[in-house]
C-alpha cells in the first residue's frame, strides 16, 4: 500500500488543482481492487516487485495525471510536435520560465538603462524570452519524439516516500528551528553595536576602511529587523499551536513576499549602496552588494514558489489518505 | 505495409470503437475497476490510464452520470449511462450499423 499511495502523490502532483482530490481517490478506488484481485489470484499477498510491475503497467504518474486534464491540447507544425499527454506541462514550464524572465528583466533594465542611456532596445527585452520559448519548446519536442524510451523506463520503487505534513506544536525540529532564527536575529541585532560579531578582528579596521554606507541603508537595517521580528512571532505561534495550518501559512507567505519587496527595493537602490573617495573601491563595493542583493532577490523568489507549490500538493496527499 | 502506419490507423479505428463500447457497457452500472474488466471479458483489452479519463470526459459532456458509494467497504465512484448518453449510444450504433452495412457492401463488390 505504500507503493501505492507514493504512486498516487506522484500522479496527484501533476494533477489540475480542480478535481485534483476526487481522481486521486478514484484511481485509488480502481487500483486497490486491481491488487486484490491478484493477491486472491495468487493466493498470498503481492510482493513488492509484483506491485511494481502492476504501477508501471499503469503508466507514468505525469502521462497518466496528464490524460486527465481537460483541454487536449498539442503543438504542431503540420505534424503534431508536442501531444496533448506532455503539453500541459509544456504550457506550464514554458509560462513560469518566461515569467521569471519577465521579472529579471522587468528588475534589471530599468538599472541597466539609468547606467547606460539608450541601451535598452526593444530587441534587448525579446530576445530573452524568444531564447526562453525556443529552449523550452526544443527540450519539449525532444522529449515527445523520446518519450516512449524516457517517460516509459521508470521505477516506481523509486519513487519520492511520502510527505507528511509539517508538524505543529513543541516538536523537536520545531524547537530548534525557533532556537536558530531567535540566535540569528539577536546576532543581527548586535552586529551595528558590536561589528565584531560580523567581521571578527577585521573589526579594528572598520574605522580606516575608505566607504561609507548610504543613508538609506538604516532604514533598510530596521525593515529587515522587523521581519526577522515577526518570522521569530511565527515560529513562536506555532511552537504553541496558536493558529491553524492554514493562517500560519498564509502568514509565513506573507512575511516571504514582504522579503522579497525589501530585497527589489535594494536593487533599484543600486549604485549607491557605498560611497568612498575611491571610484573603483566604490565600483567594486557595490558590485559585490548587487550580487549578494540578487542572490537574496532568488532565493526569496524561490522560497515563495517552493511555499505556494508545496501547500498544494501537500493538501492532495492528505485529502487521498482521507479517502482512504 | 509501414508497421507505424497501421499502428497509428488501429489507434484511430479503435477511438471511436472504445467510446462507443464503453457507452454500451455502461447501460448497466459500473465503476472503473468493474467496467474494465467487463470490457476485457467481451474481448476488448483497454489502459487503465485511457478509460478512467475517457469516462470523466464523458460525464463532462453529460452522456455519463456518477456517483460515489460505499461496496464493500469501500467508496467507489459508479458510472452509468445518462438519458442523453442512452439517445447518443442509440444515434452513434445507427451509425455504426450503417457504416458496417456500407463496408460490407464495399468488401463484397471489390471482392477483399
Amino acid at each position: 500500500m505504500n507503493l501505492l499511495n507514493r504512486y498516487l502523490q506522484e500522479v496527484s502532483k501533476y494533477l489540475p488543482k480542480a478535481g485534483r482530490e476526487d481522481i486521486v481517490a478514484e484511481l485509488r478506488a480502481n487500483i486497490t481492487p486491481q491488487l486484490e484481485d491478484k493477491e486472491e489470484e495468487l493466493g498470498r499477498p503481492l510482493t513488492d516487485d509484483e506491485v511494481v510491475a502492476m504501477l508501471q503497467h499503469h503508466g507514468n504518474p505525469m502521462i497518466v495525471a496528464g490524460r486527465y486534464r481537460p483541454h487536449n491540447l498539442g503543438l504542431a507544425f503540420g505534424v503534431q510536435l508536442i501531444g496533448p499527454e506532455l503539453f500541459p506541462f509544456y504550457r506550464m514550464i514554458l509560462l513560469l520560465n518566461l515569467c521569471i524572465t519577465l521579472v529579471i528583466l522587468a528588475v534589471v533594465l530599468p538599472i541597466v538603462g539609468k547606467q547606460v542611456p539608450g541601451a535598452i532596445t526593444l530587441g534587448r527585452f525579446l530576445t530573452p524570452l524568444l531564447m526562453q520559448f525556443a529552449a523550452v519548446t526544443v527540450i519539449f519536442i525532444a522529449l515527445e519524439k523520446g518519450k516512449d524510451h524516457v517517460l516509459n523506463r521508470w521505477d516506481p520503487g523509486k519513487l519520492p516516500p511520502l510527505k507528511t505534513p509539517p508538524e505543529d506544536g513543541p516538536s523537536a525540529r520545531n524547537i530548534f528551528n525557533f532556537v536558530v532564527a531567535a540566535v540569528g536575529t539577536l546576532w543581527l541585532a548586535l552586529t551595528p553595536r558590536w561589528p565584531y560579531l560580523l567581521l571578527g578582528p577585521g573589526a579594528l579596521y572598520l574605522p580606516a576602511i575608505p566607504v561609507k554606507l548610504m543613508a538609506e541603508w538604516v532604514w533598510f537595517y530596521w525593515a529587515i529587523m522587523a521581519l526577522l521580528c515577526l518570522q521569530l512571532a511565527l515560529q513562536f505561534t506555532n511552537l504553541l499551536r496558536l493558529l491553524t495550518r492554514r493562517a500560519a501559512d498564509v502568514s509565513d507567505l506573507i512575511l516571504k513576499c514582504a522579503g522579497l519587496a525589501i530585497g527589489i527595493l535594494l536593487l533599484f537602490k543600486f549604485p549607491n549602496y557605498v560611497t568612498s573617495p575611491y571610484p573603483d573601491v566604490a565600483a567594486w563595493a557595490n558590485l559585490s552588494f548587487l550580487i549578494c542583493v540578487i542572490v537574496g532577490v532568488a532565493i526569496g523568489l524561490f522560497g515563495i514558489v517552493r511555499r505556494l507549490m508545496r501547500g498544494f500538493s501537500m493538501d492532495a496527499t492528505a485529502s487521498a489518505a482521507r479517502r482512504a | 505495409m509501414n508497421e507505424n502506419a497501421f499502428e497509428n490507423l488501429k489507434l484511430e479505428l479503435r477511438r471511436g470503437c472504445l467510446v462507443l463500447a464503453v457507452l454500451a457497457q455502461l447501460r448497466v452500472e459500473h465503476y472503473g475497476y468493474t467496467l474494465r474488466k467487463a470490457l476485457a471479458d467481451d474481448g476488448l483489452e483497454i489502459e487503465e490510464s485511457t478509460l478512467y479519463p475517457l469516462l470523466r470526459r464523458l460525464e463532462t459532456q453529460g452522456l455519463l452520470t456518477s456517483e460515489w458509494r460505499e461496496e464493500e467497504k469501500r467508496n467507489k465512484r459508479f458510472y452509468r449511462l445518462s438519458k442523453d448518453g442512452k439517445l447518443v449510444l442509440k444515434q452513434l450504433l445507427d451509425e455504426w450499423r450503417t457504416m458496417g452495412a456500407s463496408l460490407n457492401r464495399i468488401l463484397r463488390e471489390s471482392k477483399v
